[in-house]
């Protein structure tokens, strides 16, 4: 059962999401002192598993959601996600010790700007929201007596209000201009977002002076950025 | 031959069950059985309480943060509703307070069996486990918990599962600084939940600065002992908290004392599965393991009304079998059915596992066909089983 993973036991795997954050993240990853072989920046490359400059360190690259599971399942010991990822899955077996500061956004309630006038949100009982986000969604809106029905897109969740599938959104918002060109306005904030570095419990503690030391030099490349 | 779908469906069992096979079902027992022997010979007795009882009492005391996880059915003679089982240590807690009430203390009691609840974790998704462990009744200081942490570490010692790291913890210790802070119940709550994941971050945006740096200086004691002993030492706490940091830094001395500190982490803001333990406790982890292998510590027994000091540990017998080598297993050898119970205990004193086949012809086809490196021929020679078919080749 764990003989699957034997051959690779004792190599650290630092597991980065592909996509908006990958381009901020690789700076800090490459302070702290892990430069990944070259493959790793060629798009056409096929590999999702990559050695690094550092014999006891590989780098998966898989999607943000997917960073999550492989770190709470111990199948990578560090990772770089999002806390809309971890507020969605609420992984027990996941540690969020250090906030990178790097990816910052809000995860919001949109909808179309004619909506907003004619509707009183205090008269809700049910409200249809389509998002990439149900755990997060269905709890903030429980929390005031309101039952959310959603229904989970993977993306262009901006289309879903003018095409009739629902009238309002949860979604990532950095700058808005999306959500303009859509019509929507957003018109609740649930939580600010940023990128933390996660870590698997157990590679904690029976890793602990290893995992320890890599988060302390994510912790000081970060105060050297911030300052 | 494949099974009709109907068979196929009808095998299918509900959601976190399993059928265990040979050899796992084995390895389950004979790892059992290794850790009851260390017990038994630390002094600690066996009891076996049922399956299922009274909520009443297998939801009193200990046994109340189990209520919401635990299966319910009704009796039907006695129209109370019972519980199953989902930890047994309420149980022998149970025992402890009641029938052995009048019992020498301290009592060393040990158990083992089938545990069930309604919802695994993520982690471990199975609902029906096997949890063995010991408890030590009258006491939960420093000495005993240093006892019940050894006679631990010790029974782990016989699985073969390698280096196992000890993770101290006190549950009680962030309840006890969010209660000098003065924070009302629902933020100290998601202070504890932000800090069971280390998020420290969450906690600056629920506390004020001023309240939020304690937990900052703490998170430094997260890690090896070593370092955690010197800031656990240097901090400035409130006094109730410095009560349980005190006898966290009691337990790590003694602990060190007599294991030394190579495998041995700090972890001062775990809670989770410590729902019940008042003072200081543990985890045991190990590489290539899911979560935690096992978990123990300090706490009052409070079954009847009468508050007795304790200590114990439970450990997760399925998880320390998933990373405990697999034993060489012994040959099997096919003898005659008319084999006296003599003669297969001579081949069984051999080390050898003897299997008959009834009706069927008695040479190294048949050996081969049961999984049997030899057999036994008529004149008494142990011969080899027929080698395996080659690919491609028409036998």
């Amino acid at each position: 059962m764990v003989s699957s993973s034997a051959p690779t036991a004792d190599k650290l795997i630092l597991a980065l999401p592909k996509g908006r954050i990958l381009e901020e993240a690789m700076p800090l990853v490459n302070r702290v002192g892990i430069v990944p072989e070259p493959a790793f920046d060629d798009p056409h490359s096929r590999q999702l598993r990559f050695a690094t400059n550092n014999p006891g360190v590989d780098v998966i690259r898989v999607r943000s959601f997917d960073v999550a599971t492989f770190v709470a399942f111990g199948a990578a010991h560090l990772g770089i996600a999002g806390n809309d990822v971890l507020m969605e899955f609420g992984y027990s077996e996941l540690l969020a010790p250090l906030d990178l500061g790097i990816g910052a956004c809000r995860l919001s309630v949109a909808e179309p700007a004619a909506l907003r006038a004619e509707e009183d949100p205090a008269s809700w009982s049910h409200i249809r929201v389509a998002t990439k986000y149900p755990e997060i969604t269905r709890r903030h809106f429980a929390a005031r007596g309101v039952q959310a029905e959603c229904i989970k897109l993977n993306g262009a969740m901006e289309l879903a209000p003018a095409l009739g599938l629902c009238r309002r959104i949860v979604d990532l918002v950095s700058s808005g201009s999306t959500l303009k060109a859509n019509g929507l306005v957003e018109v609740e904030t649930i939580a600010p977002i940023t990128s933390r570095l996660v870590a698997n419990r157990t590679a904690m503690k029976v890793r602990a002076r290893e995992m320890n030391a890599w988060i302390e030099k994510f912790q000081e490349v970060c105060n050297g950025s911030s300052a | 031959m494949a099974p009709s779908s109907d068979t196929s469906a009808q095998a299918l069992l509900p959601n976190g069950l399993r059928d265990l096979l040979p050899p796992d079902a084995f390895s389950l027992t004979r790892a059992s059985g290794r850790l009851m022997a260390v017990f038994a010979a630390h002094g600690y007795e066996r009891v076996e309480p049922p399956l299922i009882e009274f909520e009443e009492s297998l939801f009193s005391g200990a046994g109340h943060s189990a209520s919401a996880n635990s299966f319910r059915v009704m009796d039907p003679i006695s129209r109370r509703m019972m519980g199953l089982r989902q930890d047994m240590t309420p149980q022998v807690a149970r025992i402890a307070a009641s029938r052995l009430r009048d019992a020498p203390r301290p009592l060393r009691l040990a158990y083992g069996g089938t545990v069930l609840r309604v919802q695994g974790t993520q982690l471990r998704p199975d609902r029906q486990t096997t949890q063995v462990g010991f408890e030590l009744v009258g006491q939960n200081g420093t000495e005993a918990l240093g006892e019940v942490v050894l006679v631990a570490l010790d029974a782990l010692e016989q699985l073969d599962i390698g280096p196992v790291t000890l993770d101290l913890v006190c549950p009680a210790l962030v309840p006890a600084l969010c209660e000098a802070a003065g924070l009302d119940p629902v933020t100290a709550e998601r202070v504890r939940e932000a800090l069971g994941q280390k998020d420290l971050k969450a906690v600056e945006t629920l506390v004020p600065a001023g309240q939020a740096a304690v937990f900052t200086a703490l998170a430094r004691a997260m890690g090896p002992v070593e370092r955690a002993v010197e800031v656990l030492e240097s901090l400035a706490l409130p006094a109730q908290a410095a009560v349980h940091r005190d006898a966290l830094l009691d337990m790590a001395r003694r602990v060190l004392a007599f294991i030394g500190s190579g495998n041995v982490t700090v972890d001062p803001f775990e809670f989770r599965g410590f729902e019940y333990k008042t003072g200081p406790a543990f985890s045991f982890f190990a590489r290539g393991a899911r979560g935690e292998l096992g978990r123990g510590g300090a706490y009052v027994n409070s079954f009847g009304g009468v508050n007795e000091p304790c200590c114990g540990v439970s450990l997760y017998l399925e998880t320390l079998v998933e990373i405990t080598g697999r034993s060489p297993e012994c040959p099997r050898i096919l003898v005659d059915p008319a084999t006296s119970l003599a003669g297969r205990r001579a081949l069984q004193d051999k080390g050898f596992v003897t299997v008959t086949s009834p009706g069927a012809p008695l040479d190294g086809d048949e050996a081969r066909r049961l999984n049997c490196a030899r057999w036994l021929s008529p004149e008494g020679d142990i011969r080899d089983a027929s080698p395996p078919p080659v690919c491609g080749q028409a036998s």
